[in-house]
């Protein structure tokens, strides 16, 4: 159960599961306030009234060291506090429960029940139970009240009467007195609870907000990439128009041309697809879509197709975005420069805590022979490939056969950062 | 992606009925030339918005649907899923140009066959038309992708929810990785045929999948029976 009590050097609450409730949120304060000032209140109700009825008690000493205790006791609690610690609310039921006990010693034999002389502890112990209801929820709360029910019971005991011998009346104003402490445990249970629940939401609502804020931000720079794009997305078109229609007037159209004016439009499909792909959506703060990463690699890879394939949203982290794209981008030159391959594709996913991402090709492929390729000086390009994922913290696998493709896979450890929802 | 088996000409075959969803008539115009061209396909029908798609379904009897997502009026998905339910034997092949991945994704759900950027040349377009008629999945590397994340949506599926089996899981990969068919078989030393059932029966988990939705969707709602 202590698990649940969230108040651990003031600390601010962040589960919203919490039954519990922290005394820095605005309506948690003003119920540990309350609870203060009752404290505070029936103390001085307590002392006044053993102050008035000073000469009907008996063992004095022990009434007066009791009260100046307590009298200490409430200071500090309030003065340092002590209520945010278990340990503390633990003694402050057990002292509470004491003095109840007590009290049967102090007032005459006989004057604790249903006499006219007021019981002078009733008050008092009751903000122990609130307490404790407050701080961990109306279980606890219900069953502090009953720790000082049995204390109420023992005290008429400590008084000289035995239980069996309490008259139906008396029975029931000892059953009144155990019904007040515990419901007052309970209720301040259920408050608390209430205010708990408030509070969580306040702060879903508050984070939702700030989500909020952050994707208008972010749509904002999608716009301004897109306007980018856009612009030059309708040169383009404006360029095709003009050169479409001097080439229609033409007698004789070059083939190499109208080519071009294709690979121009093509261009520009690709650059509007890729951005159209990128709609930015929750980004774990500090991250960045693997997906962008990628295309940045690969625009402008001249003689081969690329694909790019992502099993869902991957996001990963600036820092290494520099390497992975320069590695990708070696990877998917070598293929066009050396593979003769009909197509290339960049697949990435998350596994664990990895990202893996695999440039394939459809090309003659090669025997991997490390100690081949050092001989015949083909290292370079390897060597900085891996040197770039190692400083990654991450590992580069090669697969290929001759006339089978190449598989080349980086695997780069990413650290989930801890964002809470 | 796969043209083993002999695309092409299809000499004495009757051409393939076709039908082209697409909002742009300049589109349409070319979809019609290149297949035609092709030799293996005839348009017997135009459509340039969802709804007129599921009436002239109905009336020429297409054999596949060449669907574009984004229509005006009624989507591409929603004419996908009305085309399916009614015209079982009809086959959708989603013609997308940006991709929308949850669009696309939603396609192959309701039941369309294949997707196919629009960037793809007039040869891919013809052998994927031919290859949906044969029943044949057009899976691309991008839906394969596309496929993986939604079953991985769900770490732990609940008893009853379509999962995939390991090898299948290894055959997406494999696919989203831009494998062709031919080239799995030999790596994971299976036969083209046992590749091919793996991705048959990961689409059919993936329609099971909409439906156990749509199930779970009516129990929450409280209704008896998932809505038609």
């Amino acid at each position: 159960m202590c698990s649940d009590l969230r108040f651990a050097g003031g600390a601010r609450v962040s589960d919203p599961r919490a039954t519990a409730h922290s005394p820095d949120e605005p309506g948690g304060k003003g119920l540990w306030l309350g609870i203060l000032a009752y404290r505070l209140v029936s103390f001085a109700w307590l002392s006044i009234q053993a102050l008035a009825w000073r000469d009907n008690l008996r063992n004095g000493w022990l009434a007066w060291g009791a009260i100046s205790l307590t009298g200490i006791w409430v200071v500090v609690l309030a003065a340092k506090r002590r209520w945010e610690r278990p340990a503390a609310r633990a003694f402050d039921l057990a002292s509470a429960a004491a003095l109840i006990v007590l009290s049967g010693l102090v007032v005459g034999e006989g004057q604790v029940v249903g006499s006219d002389i007021p019981f002078f502890a009733t008050g008092y112990p009751v903000s122990a139970a609130m307490m404790i209801g407050a701080a961990s929820g109306v279980g606890l709360g219900l069953l502090a009240g009953l720790v000082l029910s049995v204390a109420l019971a023992l005290s008429r005991v400590a008084n000289g009467t035995s239980l069996v011998d309490l008259s139906p009346g008396e029975w029931l104003s000892l059953g009144n007195g155990a019904f007040y402490y515990i419901a007052a445990g309970g209720a301040v249970g259920v408050v608390s609870r209430v205010l708990g629940r408030s509070a969580a939401e306040l702060r879903k609502a508050n984070e939702e907000a700030a989500r909020q804020r952050e994707r208008v931000a972010r749509l904002a720079e999608h716009e301004a990439m897109g306007r980018e794009i856009h612009d030059s997305v309708l040169q383009a078109l404006a360029l095709v128009n003009k050169r479409g229609k001097e080439l229609a007037a033409r007698q004789e159209v070059q083939g190499r041309e109208v080519g071009e004016l294709a690979e121009m439009a093509a261009e520009q499909a690709w650059a509007l697809r890729a951005l159209i792909q990128s709609e930015p959506r929750e980004a774990p703060l500090d991250m960045v879509p693997l997906r962008t990463v990628l295309q940045a690699a690969v625009y402008g890879v001249t003689g081969v197709p690329v694909t790019i394939t992502t099993v869902g949203q991957i996001w990963f982290p600036p820092e290494g975005v520099e390497g992975l794209s320069a590695a990708v981008r070696q990877a998917l030159e070598n293929v066009a420069q050396h593979a003769h391959a009909s197509r290339a594709t960049v697949f990435a996913e998350e596994e664990d805590e990895s990202v893996v991402v695999a440039v394939r090709d459809d090309g003659v492929g090669f025997d991997y022979d490390e100690a081949l390729l050092r001989r015949e000086g083909k290292m370079g390009m390897l060597k900085s490939m891996k040197g770039r994922i190692e400083e990654l913290g991450g590992t580069v696998r090669i697969s290929s056969a001759p006339g089978r493709g190449a598989e080349v896979e980086f695997r780069v450890p990413v650290r989930r950062r801890q964002h809470e929802h | 992606m796969n043209t083993d088996g002999g695309g092409g000409a299809n000499a004495g075959e009757e051409p393939i009925r076709v039908m082209v969803v697409d909002d742009h008539p300049v589109w349409r115009d070319g979809i019609r030339s290149d297949l035609e061209r092709s030799g293996i396909a005839t348009v017997v029908a135009e459509a340039s918005d969802g709804g007129e798609a599921i009436e002239l379904a109905r009336d020429s009897m297409p054999e596949v649907i060449l669907m574009d997502l984004r229509l005006p009026t009624v989507s591409g998905v929603d004419a996908t899923r009305e085309i399916v339910a009614e015209l079982p034997h009809v086959r959708v092949l989603v013609l997308s140009a940006s991709g929308e991945e949850a669009d696309v994704l939603e396609a192959v759900k309701v039941g369309a066959a294949g997707y196919l950027l629009k960037d793809a040349t007039a040869e891919q377009i013809a052998d994927a038309v031919r290859r949906v008629r044969d029943g044949e999945p057009v899976f691309t590397a991008s839906l394969a992708a596309l496929v993986l994340s939604e079953f991985r949506r769900i770490a732990a599926p609940e008893p009853g929810e379509p999962g995939l089996t390991a090898r299948e899981n290894e055959i997406l990969r494999l696919v989203a990785k831009g494998y062709t068919y031919r080239e799995i078989a030999e790596q994971l030393f299976i036969s083209m045929k046992t590749v091919q059932n793996h991705v048959q029966n990961i689409l059919a988990k993936l329609h099971l999948r909409k439906r156990y939705e749509l199930m779970r969707y009516a129990i929450q709602r409280g209704l008896d029976r998932a809505p038609e």
